[in-house]
């Protein structure tokens, strides 16, 4: 069954403020394997429609999967009478600016879309890489897993807002634990999913992952003999696919303006940034620009609206290390004032939409990796996340990964497991001294940002150069 | 039952019988229907910022040939046609798909044939009069915080004719009141729903929230005796919840619990904790439809006693399995009580830190059971069994065998029940029965 829902919106009797309607239709493929065997093999269609309508200025929702006029119909009269019923005790009174009429569409990049990979042929994809993990009899689990969503979403309003969103996204993930009689190391693919991008079938081409199986595989053998990560302050580089969680954790979540305005502060937190840091807070060194960017190829949260209708544009919200705006979406900056993004987005048909993080992303430097490390005297490089931990203000961060490199004399020296490192997030990101140039940028994101009350997760995007932080405090196991 | 619950409960019967008889002799499947008409509410300075009225029915489908396995699901329309049309389509392509495959280790017989049906309603007020109520009540204080209501039901039914129905009724208020940066956070939550209990509850978080109006105590890091309440144990708990107590986890080199289980490290032997579904907040059924109908010991006297064991894991293991949930979790945790009384606390407690919540706690050294997590909401500095203040966030990092083994002094004879207010995709069912825990020596870093 096909719902219209312009037409949809053309039978309601309008007499809200405003009135939009969103169709989510997602098509979900995960898909496991644990030493060869199929663990798990999912199909899941999520699929249903949001009613928004703004009555005395309060907006409230009703949403249902019942696709059907007259559940369409009946799920508008809820949405009136609940939001008409609380708009007295609203916290804001917003008028139709924060609902822009819109037109346009968006279609992910890709060269053959996903709807022509079978579930067999991606089962085979994950067998023959896991096949690939297990080259040593070390390697007691290997898993490799991938999941694949075919998404469009569909927006009209009484406004005239009128666009289409068709994302294709997969997640490609391999994992490697070797046990001997003393200890049990993982070693992942860029950590857990983090390796998740818009793309097409062609992201399933074994070329792209073979090579990296044996790496992955050797190197979770290689930190079963590996020394602890000692305890001491030196400098540290964060690999891309560490980086990914630092931005994400300390600069991301921190900006959300809907954070700064309080409304998460029963579960997800609040923030150290205040309205008056904006133009005001050295967030980071110099080096440090940060960019909101919506249209990076191929990158997990590329669009051009956001879920109400506010055109994506790229925006720096750190400038050479200065703070100047927020995460924040048109309804919070109607209620803050401060600059924002466009970045009110739902995990589906299901949920509000609200602040959340998009593709944000550190800007490359000028040196190469080799040029970094020349520079360290006495220090470590990380990989992958594989722990994190941060207060409700984000302020005090503790991460783990699974892989480092000991740093001495700017040479790279002996393997270190169970490496660590603390920090509180302003001194961290004022401790940057350098950032490598544009080639070596990688593209992460993750899948699971966890926020809200009702809760939802929603996908992020983060790419990274190499960098490099002065006088971290580093610890082992 | 309401009349929309009602109605929806013989579709969803009939609509399952439909797809029953869409299962040829060779093949298995097992359904599971989730259903919820969901009132969510969130205030921010004591109004309302965001109001959802949500409708979803979930289906999801294990399907089996071969021993072959395939799960496939989809949001249901209801209406019979589209719906079984829908199912239809997905089956089909997974007989094509899955014959391509190789056999499954989720692979588990079905042959329960048993019925069961459990229905928990709550008289109370309706939303319309709720939420107005909350917003008067907090007039006064900057209060934020989720309203969550609504009929929530869970079917397990096989081809073969097994059906179990649990619906309960259950409702949430998760809160927090601020003064400042400084907040005290709370949950209204009951079978019997009384403004009475309510009130008390709000004005219990109001004479708290002034003892945090006290001069801010910034401590060096450090190890301190610390008293947690039951929501910090509960913290604590959910996070060797992920994973600690799966045998698949333990089985493939993976538990953070090893040593634990290995018996090279032990708790306390005051710890015992117990995967208890008689709580009667989860479903005693899984969504295979197997059915625990006793409280299974997981730790013992601080040893292991039974690891969470699915039968899918049970038959890969040739080992017995407890009907765990395929994630092997612990949908309703019970840990045991102590012997110390809660108006002895602070006294017992006589100089250290009163930790009321922990947040994000994660894993900063699986092997050695080693967590991280930072302190939240009010947490006070004590001294000579008084309350000087409120202290700043400390970050802790301590060894699960110091917290809960070597350091742990004693646990509360009092317990609370913390139902599940996850809402990630649908609405976790499942409690926390926890009491607090007097501890020595807890290791604070940053």
């Amino acid at each position: 069954m096909q719902i219209d829902i312009q037409n949809e919106l053309k039978k309601i009797k309008n007499d809200s403020d405003h009135v939009a309607f969103k169709i989510v239709k997602e098509s979900t493929r995960d898909l496991s394997v644990r030493n060869e065997i199929p663990q798990k093999i999912q199909t899941y269609e999520d699929y249903g429609v949001m009613i928004e309508v703004m009555r005395n200025g309060h907006i409230g929702y009703a949403a249902t999967c019942e696709l059907n006029s007259e559940s369409i119909q009946n799920t508008y009269k809820k949405a009136v009478e609940m939001t008409s019923h609380l708009s007295q005790h609203a916290v804001t009174e917003f008028n139709s600016s924060v609902r822009p009429p819109s037109k346009g569409h968006y279609i992910s990049k890709r060269t053959v879309g996903l709807d022509q990979l079978s579930l067999a042929e991606a089962y085979d994809f994950l067998k023959t890489l896991c096949k690939e993990l297990r080259c040593n009899s070390l390697i007691k689990t290997a898993i490799t897993d991938t999941m694949i969503v075919e998404t469009e979403h569909h927006y009209v309003s009484s406004s005239g807002a009128d666009f289409l969103q068709n994302f294709n996204l997969a997640t490609v993930s391999l994992s490697s634990t070797a046990v001997d009689s003393r200890d049990s190391q993982t070693r992942t693919f860029h950590g857990g999913r983090g390796l998740c991008l818009q793309a097409g079938k062609e992201y399933f081409d074994l070329s792209r992952y073979l090579n990296d199986c044996q790496t992955i595989s050797k190197e979770a053998i290689e930190l079963l003999k590996a020394d602890n990560c000692p305890d001491k302050t030196c400098d540290l580089i964060l690999s891309p696919d560490q980086m990914l969680l630092q931005i994400h954790e300390s600069i991301g979540h921190p900006l959300e303006l809907d954070r700064i305005l309080g409304d998460e502060r029963n579960f997800a937190g609040w923030s150290f940034v205040s309205p008056d840091d904006f133009g005001q807070l050295q967030y980071g060194s110099s080096l440090l620009d940060v960019t909101f960017d919506p249209f990076v190829d191929n990158q997990f949260a590329s669009y051009n609206f956001d879920e109400i209708g506010n055109p994506a544009e790229k925006k720096f919200l750190i400038e050479k290390g200065l703070l100047k705006a927020g995460l924040g979406s048109l309804e919070s900056q109607f209620r803050s004032g401060l600059p924002g993004v466009a970045n009110s987005r739902s995990m589906s048909w299901n949920r509000a939409p609200i602040d959340r993080m998009a593709n944000i992303n550190v800007e490359p430097g000028t040196e190469s990796l080799e040029e970094l490390i020349s520079r360290v005297d006495d220090g470590i490089i990380m990989f992958s996340n594989r722990s994190w931990s941060i207060d409700d203000y984000r302020r005090k961060f503790q991460f783990g990964c699974e892989y480092a490199k000991e740093i001495k004399n700017g040479q790279i020296g002996r393997t270190l497991k169970n490496p660590n490192y603390r920090g509180i997030t302003v001194p961290f990101w004022n401790s940057l001294a350098g950032l490598t140039h544009a080639g070596t940028i990688e593209k992460y994101g993750s899948p699971y940002c966890g926020k809200g009350e009702p809760s939802q997760i929603i996908r992020v995007g983060h790419s990274s150069p190499y960098a490099l932080f002065k006088n971290i405090d580093i610890f082992g196991a | 039952m309401n009349l929309q619950t009602a109605i929806y409960k013989k579709y969803f019967s009939d609509l399952l019988s439909k797809f029953s008889e869409s299962i040829d002799a060779n093949e298995e499947a097992v359904f599971t229907l989730r259903s919820e008409q969901n009132t969510f509410v969130r205030f921010n300075h004591s109004k309302v910022r965001q109001n959802t009225s949500l409708d979803q029915h979930i289906i999801m489908c294990k399907f089996q040939k071969n021993k072959r396995v395939v799960e496939f699901g989809f949001q249901l329309v209801i209406d019979l046609t589209t719906d079984l049309n829908k199912f239809l389509c997905f089956l089909n392509d997974s007989r094509i798909q899955m014959s391509k495959m190789d056999a499954s280790s989720d692979y588990t017989p079905i042959n329960s044939v048993l019925k069961s049906e459990s229905i928990k309603k709550i008289n109370r007020p309706p939303d319309e009069q709720i939420i107005p109520w909350i917003c008067d009540q907090f007039k006064n204080v900057d209060m934020v915080g989720f309203w969550c209501s609504g009929p929530v039901v869970e079917i397990s039914a096989n081809h073969l004719g097994q059906y179990h129905y649990f619906e309960s009724d259950f409702f949430f208020f998760d809160y927090s009141i601020y003064s400042g940066p400084r907040a005290v956070k709370s949950l209204y939550s009951s079978e019997l729903w009384s403004e009475v209990n309510f009130k008390n509850n709000i004005n219990q978080s109001i004479q708290k929230l002034a003892l945090l109006k006290k001069d801010l105590k910034t401590l060096n890091k450090g190890s301190y005796r610390c008293y947690l309440e039951p929501a910090a144990v509960d913290e604590i708990l959910s996070t060797l919840n992920w994973g600690g107590f799966s045998q698949a986890q333990y089985k493939q080199g993976l538990s953070p619990l090893k040593k634990l289980i290995d018996k090279d490290c032990a708790l306390s032997g005051k710890i015992s904790l117990t995967e208890n579904l008689t709580l009667g907040l989860a479903p005693n059924f899984n969504s295979i439809g197997e059915v625990v109908s006793e409280p299974l010991s997981i730790i013992k006297n601080g040893q292991i006693n039974n690891l969470m064991t699915s039968t899918a894991t049970a038959l890969e293991y040739g080992i017995e399995s407890n009907y765990a949930e395929s994630s092997e979790f612990i949908k309703s945790l019970d840990l045991a009580p102590g012997t110390l009384s809660i108006k002895d606390v602070l006294e017992q407690l006589d100089t250290g830190i009163y930790l009321s919540n922990l947040h994000y706690i994660n894993w900063s050294d699986r092997s050695n059971a080693r967590l991280t997590g930072m302190t939240r909401f009010a947490c006070y500095w004590v001294e000579n069994g008084e309350i000087q203040g409120p202290i700043q966030d400390m970050r802790f990092d301590d060894s699960i065998y110091n917290l809960l083994g070597k350091n742990l002094i004693d646990l509360t004879i009092e317990r609370e029940l913390m139902v599940k207010t996850g809402t990630y995709f649908t609405r976790t069912l499942g409690a926390t029965l926890a009491p607090g825990l007097l501890v020595d020596d807890m290791n604070f870093t940053l």
